[in-house]
This record gives structure tokens, sequence and C-alpha cells, in this order.
């Protein structure tokens, strides 16, 4: 099959499902149908100019849901637009503000992006179709990279202003009076990507869209708010709560698409005792080769940064012999400079680069264009991911594959063995809590440095009052013989938030190998501990660097190329402790409760992994400060301890919790890494055998009080997922990997489980 | 739920450790709470002041005794940037709650002042409560013409930026000005080079000769303040008023300063050769070259004497006999500031040396000073289209072995490439040029790129000079000759 010839993506396809070792592990295949397009009439309002500049694109008519979107927002109401990945998204929400400045040439909008590379590719895009409409249109980004004297002309001239959540929040908001133009005659407010507002970032952006239209209402201004999101469960729920209107949905996608097959794929189960199974990446690998071979534009996404080093490294090595498309492979993920993510971006547009791997950093809406080919090694987490990654293959005419190699974990083990919770499971809800304290006071002190508070002033879900009185004893704000609220601290209160607390601080890492010493990349402060840790490999572009010095203060890492034939993985010991309890309530055999953590990681050892065998060649310690998180969690205690062997007990907590863990992940449609596990056999708050989920955002985004109501649902399918799995006792699918193989974890996990209420009849069965 | 959630964080929050002093700065609530024109009484009890109720709120008005300091419009009006003669000028100042020009920054006082006749008179306008600011913003429109000109300290970038914020908070314009002085700007061109800093402190103690005594630190004013709202003690304020009273005084005392020191031909001959400096180049800016090359003449043609000597000899001006009782101490202006002359690795060398070190360095500096002037002037000559006075005055700052006399051999050296097409001579200038740099590696003159510079004219010279004629220049036979003699063979020649 090493076969360097172009094919057809039909052809490779065929071929791929011919080879018996492939095939075997071919789970489901579902062929989704051609779809044709649905088209609407240009509405007859549509300025003259903007339809020339339209007919000049090609365009003559619009998707129905282009249709509808524009409709609404000319209606003055709210829209959240949910259509797949490039479905002509951005019409949406440029013909409304093109037709609004084509009205009146002082109306202004806003747009909101996450970050600021996809503001750039948007404010090029809109600024095309304004100029073809022959309309004087001043769009411009207003971010951290914008000109000091570009600036002050952005604030008084800058009829669509592009920006980031992060730059309204520090430089918009703050400097208002600045702004007034904008402010005094703001049309529409954009919020693309809205299914990324989702936790403590979004937490943070519904509040600061809450001092954007309070600033509005100031300013006498009502901008129609249009939200555009991937598929996600709940849009119009995340919209309401992101904004706090009550928008309208438009999801009658009218864009065409090719005939797409889905293959869902299971590494082979190698050992059955103990349940491991092949490598999710060397099988990705397998699959993604065949069509870059053929030369089909093909996608690779990996879970981690690790992986998709990893995946480079292997698809490279495996192109190396044959001629040619090596270096038009390339690699995408968060630790590479902007201009090298902007050069991939082109080259996969341009046909230039023919495959990439990447983390989920390419799931955002950056342009790419459509490719024929995505491979999934390993479960992205969320049904929403899925579908985004799916998405990036997929041509308007023609065949495009998608193959999802699923890991061993259990939620990609679930998933794969059910692929209607894919194919028809509506996909999970966001989640976010505009109400965390944490998040919900910081956001009300920079409002009132903003602007001062009436009594009895709404701030998102009610009167600002009492958060204003709790500020007034610490000394930020006062109240006034007026009874308004007055910021009355020296203080600039947006600077010492940040939006994005996981990424508030990053290490920098320096390559030293080169005579003068470069910036080759960063990490957030959590992954540093586990990444950069001093005598870590770290992988960049599939090279190697051994990290000499990590400067903890400094936030840099030192590192060095070098060429070894392992890579580093490192531990995390992570203590917990209740600090408030929000909620408690008797359950059967103990007590189940909710409310305030808190939570301390601290990266203990790493192990030399040898590459392709996971041969363990030795370990060392990592030194470095424990990170704290105060969140919210859900927890259970297990009154009735006795008659348990402690080693035993420990066993069943560990067993037991996995499975409520994965368990709880697919009951509230969350990625499992969005929570954390902690057992405690003696727990010293309460003393007694403790299990722990916890949200692992600072503050929390509400996971916890949803598990708190589940309670009865997470015994009962923690107990059914360990009797249903097919290995013998315990495997990483369900109660975790074996450490003690003398122990029966599943039996003593259905022991614990039973005890705590799970039903028997099933395992009598 | 939130309220619950409050409640826990509460907790939390007082939980942690936090020191005691923090906690005992908190207010109860309540504490805080006043009618705002009880606010304004207490105020104006300890401020001596008035209270001004309007319908917009109330304003403290604090008004001293007008005093005399005579301002010559005229003599100010001639110097670059400065305002008109006919139109009022209304000098500024604000104190605020904090250094961002953000929203949440307010202007507590504004301090204002304006001449009638020969008399300077000020008003400041205090904000008893936050919100009584429309009252503030009222009053201050009322009193600014909108023919006016606005005299300020920073201004430009700090106090005018922040009453517009403010005046749009109101959703009103801030008052129309015809034009706005910012003498930081005019204090850092004229008399930067003798300050260690361009603070309005310190350009009071160089130019005025006058040192606050008790000012209240800036980085306090804000908290003052704020501890007052909160309840506290207007007395603090007190210390707070004195000091933005002074700001705007020093304002006026800078504007009579400079119509004083510089307004006229006559006033600049004491003036020190770096003010003028400054001063040429400030006309320059403006395109009054005839003004430019008059300052540059005259302090060419005087002889050069330290800074501090010619300063001794200036008359009292106003500024120094303008201290109010005890407040401002007046002291001879006679201390020269060795401004540019770093001293903290002096502190701990006996005076002696000190002084010795000082002197040397003023020397050098002043020497330094002169040549900058003399390049100036032969700049400007040429940009004048004075070929040969240009020439002439290249040639003297050549001749003078100062500090800058290479580069004058430099500009000799394109001069008799491009224009006489001298080479050998032009390669002679280089030579020149190259042994100075050679023996100067010290020298205080900061002269970036010219190594590089003179590399490449000498290289280009002996090309073009041995493709003319033939002859291999006598300077590249005898590398050794002094800096003096080409510029003698070029006077001669």
């Amino acid at each position: 099959m090493r076969r360097y010839a172009p094919a057809t993506v039909e052809a490779v396809l065929e071929d791929l499902l011919g080879e018996p070792s492939l095939a075997r592990g071919v789970v489901h295949h579902e062929v989704i149908p051609a779809r044709p397009a649905a088209y609407a009439p240009l509405p007859a309002w549509l300025d003259p100019r903007i339809r020339t500049g339209l007919a000049s694109r090609g365009i003559d008519q619009l998707y129905t849901h282009q249709a509808d979107a524009i409709q609404e927002v000319r209606a003055g109401r709210d829209v959240v637009v949910v259509t797949p990945t490039a479905s002509g998204k951005t019409l949406c929400y440029a013909l409304p503000v093109l037709q609004a400045i084509a009205d009146d040439p002082s109306s202004r909008a806003l747009f909101l992006f996450p970050t600021k590379a996809l503001g750039q590719d948007q404010v090029a895009e809109f600024g095309e179709l304004a100029r073809a409409s022959g309309l004087v249109v001043n769009a411009s980004t207003y971010d951290g990279d914008t000109p000091a004297p570009i600036r002050s002309a952005i604030r008084t001239a800058g009829q669509v202003v592009v920006t980031n959540p992060d730059m309204l929040h520090a430089a918009i908001l703050p400097h208002h009076t600045k702004w007034f133009q904008l402010f005094e005659q703001l049309r529409v407010i954009v919020v693309d990507e809205l299914h990324t507002y989702r936790g403590v970032f979004g937490s943070h952006v519904a509040n600061v869209l809450r001092r954007l239209l309070r600033l509005c209402a100031h300013y006498g201004s009502h901008p129609v708010i249009v939200c555009c999101s991937a598929t996600i469960g709940n849009p119009t729920e995340l919209a309401a709560t992101l904004t706090g209107r009550a928008p309208v949905l438009v999801d009658r996608n009218g864009a065409p698409s090719g005939e797409r097959h889905l293959l869902l794929v299971d590494p082979p189960l190698l050992d059955p005792a103990s349940g491991a199974r092949g490598s999710a990446v060397t099988l990705a690998q397998r699959w993604a080769l065949p069509f870059l071979r053929a030369g089909r534009q093909t996608i690779v996404f990996g879970r981690s940064r690790t992986a998709v080093e990893l995946l480079l490294t292997g698809i490279r090595e495996s192109l190396r012999d044959g001629a040619g498309p090596r270096s038009r492979v390339r690699g995408y993920r968060g630790g590479y400079l902007p201009t090298e993510r902007r050069a991939i971006e082109r080259g996969l547009r341009d046909g230039e680069v023919l495959g990439v791997v990447s983390t989920n950093a390419l799931e955002l809406g950056v342009d790419i264009g459509r490719l024929d080919a995505a491979v999934l090694a390993g479960y992205p987490g969320s049904i929403a991911a899925t579908w985004q990654q799916i998405g990036r293959a997929g041509r308007r005419q023609g065949v495009s594959v998608a193959v999802l190699v699923a890991s061993g974990s259990p939620v990609d083990q679930y998933v794969i063995h059910h692929p209607e919770f894919l194919l028809a499971g509506s996909p999970e809800e966001a989640r976010l809590d505009p109400d965390n304290l944490h998040v919900l006071l910081a956001h009300v002190k920079a409002a009132t440095f903003e602007l001062p508070f009436a009594q009895g002033e709404t701030f998102g879900s009610g009167p600002a009052d009492d958060l204003l009185a709790f500020l007034e004893e610490e000394g930020h704000v006062r109240q006034a013989g007026d009874g308004r609220w007055y910021w009355s601290s020296e203080n600039f209160p947006a600077s010492a938030v940040s939006l994005r607390t996981a990424a508030q601080e990053n290490v920098v890492i320096i390559d030293t190998t080169p005579d003068r010493p470069r910036v080759i990349g960063e990490v957030d402060l959590f992954a540093a501990q586990t990444l950069v840790h001093e005598d870590a490999i770290y992988l960049h572009e599939s090279a190697q660097f051994h990290v000499d010095r990590l400067d903890w203060d400094e936030r840099k890492a030192y590192v060095r190329r070098v060429d070894v034939d392992h890579y580093t993985q490192a531990d995390r010991a992570v203590t917990l402790k209740p600090l408030d309890v929000f909620a408690e309530d008797a359950a059967p055999g103990g007590t189940r409760l909710h409310g305030e953590v808190m939570v301390a990681s601290l990266a203990t050892i790493y192990k030399k992994l040898k590459f392709v065998t996971n041969e363990n060649l030795g370990w060392g310690r990592i030194h470095l400060p424990e990170i704290e998180l105060q969140t919210t969690a859900y927890w259970l205690t297990v009154t009735e301890a006795g008659g348990w062997r402690r080693n035993e007990l420990d066993a069943a907590l560990v067993g037991a919790g996995r499975a409520l863990q994965t368990v709880a992940s697919v009951v509230l449609m969350v990625d499992p890494r969005d929570l954390g596990l902690v057992t405690q056999v003696r727990s010293p708050h309460h003393e007694l055998p403790t299990v722990f989920l916890y949200d692992a955002v600072p503050g929390g985004v509400g996971l916890a009080e949803r598990l708190y109501a589940r309670h009865v649902d997470l015994i009962t399918g923690a107990a059914a997922l360990i009797r249903e799995c097919e290995c013998q006792g315990g495997c990483p699918a369900c109660t975790g990997p074996r450490l003690e193989p003398e122990l029966d974890v599943t039996g003593l996990a259905l022991r614990l489980l039973a005890q705590l209420g799970a039903p028997l009849s099933v395992a009598a069965a | 739920m939130l309220a619950r959630r409050l409640a826990t964080f509460r907790r939390e929050d007082t939980a942690a450790a936090r020191p005691s002093g923090h906690v005992a700065q908190r207010s109860t609530a309540g504490n805080g709470r006043h009618r705002g024109t009880e606010l304004a009484n207490r105020l104006a009890a300890a401020l001596d002041a008035e209270v001004v109720v309007t319908p917009q709120g109330s304003i403290v008005r604090i008004e001293a005794a007008a005093r005399a300091l005579p301002l010559d419009r005229e003599a100010l009006a001639h110097l670059p940037g400065q305002p008109p003669a006919n139109v009022p000028l209304v000098c500024l100042d604000t104190e605020t709650t904090g250094l961002a020009t953000a929203a949440g920054t307010v202007a507590f006082l504004v301090g204002l002042g304006w001449w009638e006749d020969s008399r300077f008179r000020q008003v400041q306008l205090l904000l008893p409560d936050q919100p009584d600011e429309p009252a503030l913003l009222d009053l201050l429109a009322s009193m600014i013409p909108s023919h006016a000109w606005l005299v300020t300290y920073n201004g430009r970038g700090f106090d005018w930026p922040l009453l517009v914020a403010r005046f749009r908070m109101a959703r009103r314009d801030a008052p129309p000005h015809a034009g706005h002085l910012d003498l930081l700007a005019t204090v850092r061109r004229l008399f930067r080079h003798r300050m260690a800093d361009a603070r309005l402190r310190t350009a009071e103690e160089a130019l005025l000769g006058i040192a606050r005594v008790d000012d209240v630190e800036g980085w306090e004013i804000p908290g003052r303040y704020l501890s007052f709202l909160r309840g506290g003690d207007p007395q603090p304020l007190v210390p707070v008023v004195q000091h933005n009273d002074r700001d705007v005084r020093s304002l006026a005392c800078l504007l009579a300063h400079l119509a004083d020191e510089l307004g006229d031909h006559d006033r600049r001959r004491l003036a020190p050769d770096g003010d003028l400096l400054g001063l040429a180049r400030t006309f320059q800016r403006e395109g009054r070259l005839d003004e430019a090359l008059q300052c540059l003449d005259m302090a060419v043609q005087r002889p050069l004497r330290p800074a501090a000597s010619l300063r001794a000899a200036a008359t009292p001006r106003p500024g120094a006999t303008l201290g109010s009782a005890g407040a401002i101490t007046s002291r001879p202006a006679v201390v020269p500031r060795p401004a540019v002359v770093p001293s903290a690795w002096l502190v701990d060398r006996t005076d002696d040396i000190r002084v010795a070190i000082a002197q040397r360095s003023q020397a050098r500096l002043a020497r330094l000073t002169r040549d900058q002037l003399a390049r100036e002037r032969a700049r400007l000559l040429r940009r004048l289209g004075r070929r040969d006075e240009a020439r002439l005055a290249w040639h003297a700052l050549a001749g003078s072995s100062g500090p800058l006399a290479a580069v004058a051999y430099v500009e000799l050296a394109k001069i008799l490439e491009h224009v006489e097409r001298d080479f050998p001579a032009a390669l002679d200038a280089v030579t020149a040029a190259d042994s100075l740099v050679a023996g100067s590696a010290s020298v205080d003159a900061p002269l970036p790129g010219l190594h590089a510079d003179l590399r490449r004219r000498r290289e280009r010279l002996v090309r073009r000079a041995a493709g003319d004629t033939g002859r291999v220049p006598a300077s590249l036979e005898t590398p050794g000759r002094g800096p003096h003699a080409p510029a003698h063979a070029l006077l001669n020649g």
C-alpha cells in the first residue's frame, strides 16, 4: 500500500477497507449522504451597492440560514446562528453591518473573536466585501498589536472595531470616554465562536458583556447581538446566559456538502486481562498515511501537544523513504509562534501544505479551507469538538472521510461502541457560570470603576447592592449620600483580572542551542509543571529539546536541542481540602455534598519512557512550587466503613471514583479533564472514606451542583459501567489501571457502590 | 443562591490571613455616608473656604488673595510656542484619585489661576463628595473663556484628557479653548540640560530658585482624599490644597521667568549657553531661522564662562520672592546644578574632591555645549544658504579641538569632496577627524556611527584621489600628523 500515486478519496478509502488488519478495527461506518444547497433570495431591502459587491464575488442568492439571520437582525432581534464549520456564517453578520453603514455611515459595530488571529482573518474578509460594494468602511482590529498612533484613529473613526474579550475588558471599557462615538452609535455586536465562551473564560466574558451593555445604555445605544456558534447542545441557552438577552435561534443550514464517510475505529485488544489496547496514535498514522501518499489534503488531530509531536514524528518518518511530501506535513499547536501558524494556514488554503497535525487549536474558525480527510487520534472529549474536528474534512462537492480512532480510555471506549451517542445524541451543553463569585466580584469592581452604580441597579441576575456592600467593606467602593455606589480606590481594577485564569501567566521557552537564544514557544503555568520541568524532554515541531533550567520566578525555561530515544511524562500529586459545604444530604450508605474546596497540585516525579515501546528508562524528582485552585466540588462520604481492610477500601474508592468520574463526564456531557478526582480513605474533614469530584477551574462553573443533583444516576451508572466491562479485575476503561494486581478491584468497587445504594439485580443476572 | 455564595465567600475572605492594619482601615457600612453638604461644610471649615451650593451639588471654593506677579505678555509672545499677547491665560492643575486617565479616576481638586492686570488671581474648586461632580464641571466650564489658552504642566497628556473624560462621563462636551501651552514641553526644550529631571518641582528649584518645604508627596494625594470620603478627617487635605495652589502659582512664575530671561535679545545675553541652544532649536522648529541664528551668534561670540557665573550675574527674578512666608523659601540662584553629572556615586567622597570633580565636569560640559552651539550655527547657516559663512563656522569648530571638532572635520570633508572635489584635501580632513576620534574615546560627546562613517569616507576618498590625480595623498604617507595641521592647511588654501 506504500503507493505514492495520486488517487481519489474513494480509491484510498477502498484500499484501506480492503486491508484486513485495518478493516477489523472498524466498529462503525456511517455514510452521510451529500446535501444539496438550500437557497433563499437576497432580501429586497438590501442596499444595491451591497448586491453589486456580492455579485462581484459570485453571490446572487443566500443560503437559508444566512437569509434567516439577516432578516431577524434587520427586525432588531438578537440571533444565535448555529451552523457547521465553513458554512458561510460571516455573511450572517457582515450583511447587517454593511447595511447599517450603508443606511447611516455613523453606525458602528463591534466584532468579538476569542483570539487575535481569528479577528485578523475576519477583518480581511469583511474589508474585501465592503470594498467590492464600493462602501468606504473603516474596519480595523484593535488588539495588543495595534500601534499607538493608529489606536486613537480607531477610537474616533473606526466604524467596525474588531477585537477580543480581553482587550474589551482591559483597554476599551475602562476607557469608554475615549470611545464615546462607538458606544453612542453601536448598532451591532458580533460574538463569534460562541461555543468557546464556556467554563471560566465564558463566565468572565458574560460579565464583560454585561459591562459593555451597561455602557451602551449609558450612552443611549441599543445594539443587536449576533452570536455565531459551532454545533452545541444548548446554543440558545448559552447565548442567553452569555449576553443576558433572549436570542432567536437560526439553525436552518443551507450550505451544501459532499458525501461524507465517518469511521469509528477501535485499536486491537492486546491483553484481555489488563484491558490494554493498541495505541490510538500509531493506528491514526496508519489511517492517515495512505491519504497523504495519494496527495489528498489531510488533517490529523492529537489530543495533547505531546501526541501531536509524536504523530508528526511518526508520519514524517514513514514518509521519509518515499519521495516528496514529507516536508509538506506540518505541526500546528498552541506553543507555535503566530507567524509560523499563519504560514501553515496559508499553506493549507493554497495547497502548498498537504498535511497538518494539530491539537484542538485548529478546532476554532481559523480559515484553512476544506480538506479531504480528517483523522482523530482519540476522542476529543466532547461531541461538539468531535464535529468541529471532523468538519475540517468535507468539500462542498466530492467525497470526504473522517476517522475517529479511539484510545483505550473509558470515555473513548464508550463513545466508539455507542455510535448513536455521536450521531444522534445531542452534543454537550456549554456551561458557564457568570455568577461565579470570584468572577462576578471582579467585574462588579470594574463596572463601578467605569460608571457608578445606582441604588438597586441590576448587574446580571439581580441588584448589585449586596455585592457592592461587600466591596465597600473591602474599601473598593463607597455608597455616597445620593445612594449611588462610586469607585473609591486608586487601583485600576481591570488590570488585576485576566479573563483566562488558566493561562494567566505563561512560561516562555527559550532555545539556547543557537548563538543567539530564541523564544520557540510558551506554555501556561499549569502545563509548565509537567511539560518543562528541569530535565524534561520538550517536543517542538517534532524536534526534541532538553530543559536545562526552569526559572520559575522569571517564568522562563531554557532548553537545548537534543536527539534521544525517549520522552518524559510527569505525575502530579493532588490534595484537596473542603472549605465550605453548600448543601448536604443523607444518601444510602453515606452522604452527598457539594461546596467549595481548595485543591493543591504538585508535580512530583517524571518518568523517562522509550518511544514506541513506552518502556520505563528511569525517573527523577520535580522540584516546583504547588499551584492552588479554589473551586467547587461534589463529594460523597461512606458512613459504614466497618468490615473493610484498609488497602481494599483504598482500591475500592479509587476504582469506584474512576467509574464515577467517567459516568459524570458522560452524564454532564463535559470533557472528563474538566473534572478532577480525589479519593481519601479517611478524610480529615469528615473522618470518613470520601470521593471528591471537583470542577477543574477556579471558582467552578457549576458542574458540582449538577453532579450533586444527579447523585443516584452517578452511583447506578458507575456500577453498570464496571459490571458491563469485559475485563477481569479492573482495567483503564472501568476502574482504572490495576496498581495492585492481587486485588480484585472490580469486585471491591462494586461492593462499595452496592453499599452506596447501587441496585444489585443486574449483577445477579 | 448568590446570597448564599456571597456569605461563604465573605467567611473565607475573613478567615484568610490579612494584615491587621488593613482591617482597621475598613469602614463599616454607613460610616462613610454623609449628605454632600455635610462633607462640604467640614471641608470648608478646615480650609477656611466657602461652600458654593448649586442645583447640581455643592462645591468648596478656595480663593487666596490675589498677588502681584507681573508678566510681560509681549516678551512672552515673542518666544516660540507661547500664546499671543492678547488672549487670556488660564493656568490649570488638577489633583486626582489615581494615575490612569480612565473612567474611574476623578479630578477632585482643580486649581485655576489667571491674570487681572498685573495681579495673579487663584481659585481652587474642591469636590466635597462624588455626587457633586456635575457642579464642579459646571463651575469649571464657566471659568475657562473660549478664547483663552490653558497653561499646564503635563496637562496635554494628563490633566486635560482626564477632565475631558469627566465631562464625557457627564455626557457633555469639555469647554472649548483657543490653545494649550504645556510648559513641560517648553521646560524640556529649553532647560532640561541643566535639570536632573523635568518634574515641576525640579524646574522650580533650577529655574526659580525656590524649594518647597513640607510639600505633600504626589503618591499620598489620592489616599488622603479617599480616606476623607470614607468619613476621615479633612485635615490631611489641607497640605494637598496648598500643594495644588503652589503648582498653579509655579505655572505663572515659570511664564514670568520665560518672559524675563529669554523674552528679547538683551535679556538673553545672560542666559546660559544651553538655554540659548534650546531656544535656537525651538525657533528653528517654528521656521523662525533668523531669530534662531541671532541666539546662536550671540552665544558663540561671548567669551566662554561657566554657566554658574552667568546665573550669578542675573537679576533676582520675581519667582524667588513669591513664596508665602514659611512655606516657600527663597534661596540665591547662584547654586549651579551639575545635573548632567552623575552625582550619586560621589556621595561618599570628601567635599573637596566632590567640588573638584564637579568643577571639571562643569568645565567639560560648558565646552561641549559651546561646541554644540557652534555646530548648530554652522548647520543653520548652511540651511540658510550662507555657504561661505557655514564653511568658516566649520573651520572654526574644527580648529577649536573641542569635543565636536571631529564632526566639523567630517562636514569639511563633505564640502571638499562633493562641492570642491578636492579629494586629497578631503582625505586630510578625514584623517584629522580620525585622529581626534581615536584620541578622545572617553570624551563626553556621543559620536555614534562616526567611526564607520569615517572608514567609508576614507576608502572612497582613497579610491577617488588615486583615480583623479594618481598621487598618493600625503596623509597616507605620514599618518602621524597632528590634527591641527590639516585645519591650517585648509584655512590657508
